[in-house]
């Protein structure tokens, strides 16, 4: 290709057509595949005999996805759902063949329970929900009029919707995958590679707060980001099953050393805002050596072993570093303490990136299995409920509503109409913007309908034979795939388009020729997916909402709380992993750089600075050397911080602020006696008292300026 | 291998039970491999897997149903 000057070549490709194409092609690749699992799924269900080609394929409209990577990760999860759901289908049809008040009733709960499963799990667990409640619908559906015949209907429904799950899940995995084990590893080195970069550039200490919130969002983004992958690619791959462990261990040391390294510079911004230059500046200078240790020369590759060892090498100098400047600051006693304090931190934060590196120059280093067991450590989520009880009340109202419509009219067709509100009310639940999604929906399904109805009554009569029936389906039905990658900017126009055309389709074997059924069942559909728009009208979504997004905050707050009063074991993964996933969850519906954010961000990182230093208070607690009264002071002094935090206001706040400064002065006094246990102890309790009193952090409003801190220069 | 088995009355081919054993061994298999991480060995993984699958599959049903 030489031979073509470069100009040229780059003209005929300019970047705007790359990226195009690239997307493009990405969408139709996703496209070629559904199309293969709809008509393999078809194809399998008719050799197998079954009843309903139908069922398989809108079973394979709703599995398939373009973000799923692997779809075969997922099916896990749908499997699991499948089976609950006509089990309790079965179960349902066995305890009320004749009552059909009690039986429509059970059967609105459980999709209820399903949508607010479905609403409460994120990810591929909540798919699994929303087949739950579908199957446990469509497996009594056929039935409803012969409950003799349910045990039969429900083998063939169930074997339907498996053969769809197997296929979608298999198309996707074996036909061109994306590969999400390469995503997962190109994302963890690049927010590695990110945190180093922003621990080395950093030394100066003076961070503008407008950049720390990005990286604070940034960071937090990274270890959710990390865990939702890892989670998805163990069900890909056994290597990374294998490693699993570790990785989680991982973000945890990621986690804590970006929480440290946050404090260490909330510390000297607070000390050089309040007249300590030459403390912050002793700080900045012992942060030097971190610094260097992270910039190897150029010519040396900065491979994270390399750097590992040459912060472990300069963790060694830090104490003696330490003395030295410690000599300089003499004169202050006051001075002394924060400066004390200020080591704890950088040498915690040195260990935690030491650890951190290292393992991450192991899991680079080594293939496979990587031999001997670590901590197990668990990834917690933090869930709230109010939006899963109001996605279960609403359900059940929809389905509720539309039984006793049924019942009451006798209609033939409300089955359609209940299984659609089924399948929509759990898929569109999570989605912030319900009633407009429901909306796209509609109009999508309407378009699928006609589309269907064109192929079926006007082409398909004509046509013979399975190739006939792809050549006649395929163009329209392809619009379905192509519009579901188009999800972001056409939210639900997708999923509604496929599951119209295929629910009309109604592939059968033989094929019957109804154009009343056409014209009945898609009223249902269509009724049925307006009461479930309707039903979202009526009671709103709460996620992403204002009331939403306070009551996190306190969560968030009381976060504290937890990091005071739970168990110690395993208790600094679930309250770093659950601080991140709220802060995730909240900022989602904020506007940056608004107020409400600004609000936000000054709370995370006063509860990640305070519940960190709460959680090594009371690690170092445990020493077996502190006496007594020392250890109750500090338990006083933890209490009081949780309750502050419970419920902030001026009086709780003065109750802390007098057991913390009680705590270090029977600290301070015991020092001399017992220097091994109170040391650690009492650099943890200055961290917090100087959190405490910063009039810059989130608790500013409700800091009484007492005549007693007069001391305090 | 009797073609239908009675699990708890419900009759249940005997094929479904050998799949879901074959499920059960790829899975092991697949563990194995994925521990010593020869899948690097592998121009497609997730094609031999299903590969793996087929031959278990065929063979645990042409040898116990001649």
């Amino acid at each position: 290709m030489s031979a073509v000057p470069t100009d040229i070549s780059s003209w005929r490709h300019p970047p705007w057509l790359r990226d195009f194409a690239a997307e493009e092609s990405q969408a139709w690749i996703f496209v070629a595949k559904s199309l293969v699992a709809f008509y393999l799924a078809a194809w399998l269900t008719m050799v197998f005999q079954l009843e309903q080609p139908a069922t398989t394929m809108i079973t394979v409209a709703i599995v398939m996805h373009p973000q799923s990577g692997t779809v075969l990760a997922k099916s896990f999860y749908r499997a699991l759902g499948t089976c609950t759901g006509s089990l309790f289908g079965v179960l349902l049809m066995a305890a009320f063949p004749q009552q059909r008040e009690l039986f429509l009733l059970s059967l609105s709960i459980w999709v209820a329970l399903c949508a607010g499963g479905a609403v409460l799990y994120r990810n591929f667990m909540s798919y699994g929900f929303v087949l739950a409640g579908y199957t446990a619908f469509i497996v009594v559906l056929p039935a409803i009029d012969h409950p003799t015949a349910v045990f039969d209907s429900a083998v063939g429904r169930v074997s339907e919707v498996m053969l769809g799950i197997i296929v979608s899940g298999l198309v996707s995995d074996v036909i061109l995958p994306v590969r999400l084990r390469e995503v997962l590893r190109r994302i963890s080195r690049e927010h590695y590679q990110h945190f180093i970069d922003f621990a080395r550039g950093s030394l100066g200490g003076a961070i503008p707060r407008e950049d720390m919130e990005k990286a604070h969002l940034r960071f937090v983004r990274a270890a959710v980001q990390i865990e939702d992958l890892r989670s998805s690619v163990i069900f890909e791959d056994p290597e990374v099953r294998a490693r699993s462990s570790r990785m989680q261990l991982l973000n945890l040391r990621y986690m804590a050393a970006a929480t440290s390294f946050q404090s260490l510079h909330h510390l000297i911004n607070r000390l050089q805002r309040s007249n300590h230059p030459r403390t912050a500046a002793a700080l900045i200078k012992l942060y030097g050596p971190i610094g260097t240790a992270l910039s190897p020369d150029p010519s040396e590759k900065p491979m994270p072993r390399l750097l590992a060892t040459r912060i472990e090498a300069c963790e060694a100098e830090l104490p003696v570093l330490a003395a030295k400047l410690r000599e300089d600051l003499r004169q202050d006693p006051n001075l002394l303490l924060e400066f004390d304090s200020g080591t704890t931190l950088v040498r915690r934060f040195a260990a935690e990136l030491r650890d951190f590196t290292s393992l991450e120059a192991t899991l680079r280093e080594t293939q496979g299995v990587v031999g001997g067991t670590v901590e197990r450590v668990d990834f917690k989520r933090a869930n709230d409920y109010a939006s899963p009880l109001i996605a279960i009340v609403r359900t059940f109202l929809t389905m509720a509503t539309l039984s006793v419509f049924w019942i009451e009219t006798g209609w033939t067709f409300g089955l359609s109409a209940l299984l659609l509100a089924t399948v929509f009310s759990g898929l569109l639940a999570t989605s912030p913007m319900p009633v407009l999604a429901t909306a796209n929906t509609w109009v999508a399904y309407a378009i699928g309908l006609v589309a269907a109805y064109f192929v079926v009554f006007e082409l398909m009569p004509g046509s013979d034979g399975f190739v006939m029936l792809i050549l006649v389906t395929a163009p329209l039905l392809a619009l379905g795939p192509y519009l579901t990658t188009r999800n972001a900017t056409l939210p639900g126009v997708g999923a509604g388009y496929s599951l119209g055309f295929v629910y009309i389709l109604a592939l059968k074997n033989p094929m019957v020729y109804a154009p009343d059924r056409f014209l009945n069942d898609s009223i249902a559909a269509l009724f049925g997916l307006m009461m479930s728009g309707a039903a979202f009208m009526i009671i709103p979504t709460v996620i992403g909402t204002q009331w939403l997004r306070r009551r996190q905050l306190v969560q968030l707050r009381r976060q504290v709380v937890f990091a005071a009063t739970a168990p110690m074991d395993g208790i600094l993964y679930r309250f770093e992993s659950v601080n991140r996933d709220l802060y995730q969850q909240i900022v989602q519906f904020t506007r940056q750089g608004s107020e409400e954010s600004r609000v936000l961000f000054s709370w995370a990182l006063a509860v990640h600075d305070s519940g960190r230093a709460v959680i090594e208070l009371r690690q170092d607690m445990l020493h077996t050397g502190l006496p007594p009264p020392v250890r109750e002071a500090m338990q006083y002094a933890v209490d009081a911080l949780a309750q502050l935090y419970d419920a902030p206001d001026k009086a709780r706040w003065m109750a802390a602020d007098g057991a913390v400064d009680q705590a270090i002065t029977l600290t301070t006094q015991t020092l001399p006696q017992a220097r091994a246990s109170c040391q650690p102890a009492l650099a943890d309790l200055l961290l917090l008292r100087t959190a405490l009193r910063d009039d810059e952090s989130a608790l500013a409003p409700y800091i009484v300026k007492a005549p007693e801190i007069a001391h305090a220069p | 291998m009797p073609r239908e088995v009675a699990l708890a009355d419900a009759l249940v081919p005997g094929l479904l039970l050998i799949y879901l054993g074959c499920l059960l061994v790829l899975w092991g298999i697949d563990t194995l491999i994925g521990r010593y991480g020869l899948y690097r060995y592998v121009w497609h993984p997730s094609l031999f897997r299903v590969a793996v699958f087929f031959v278990l599959f065929g063979a645990a049903g042409l040898l116990l149903y001649p």
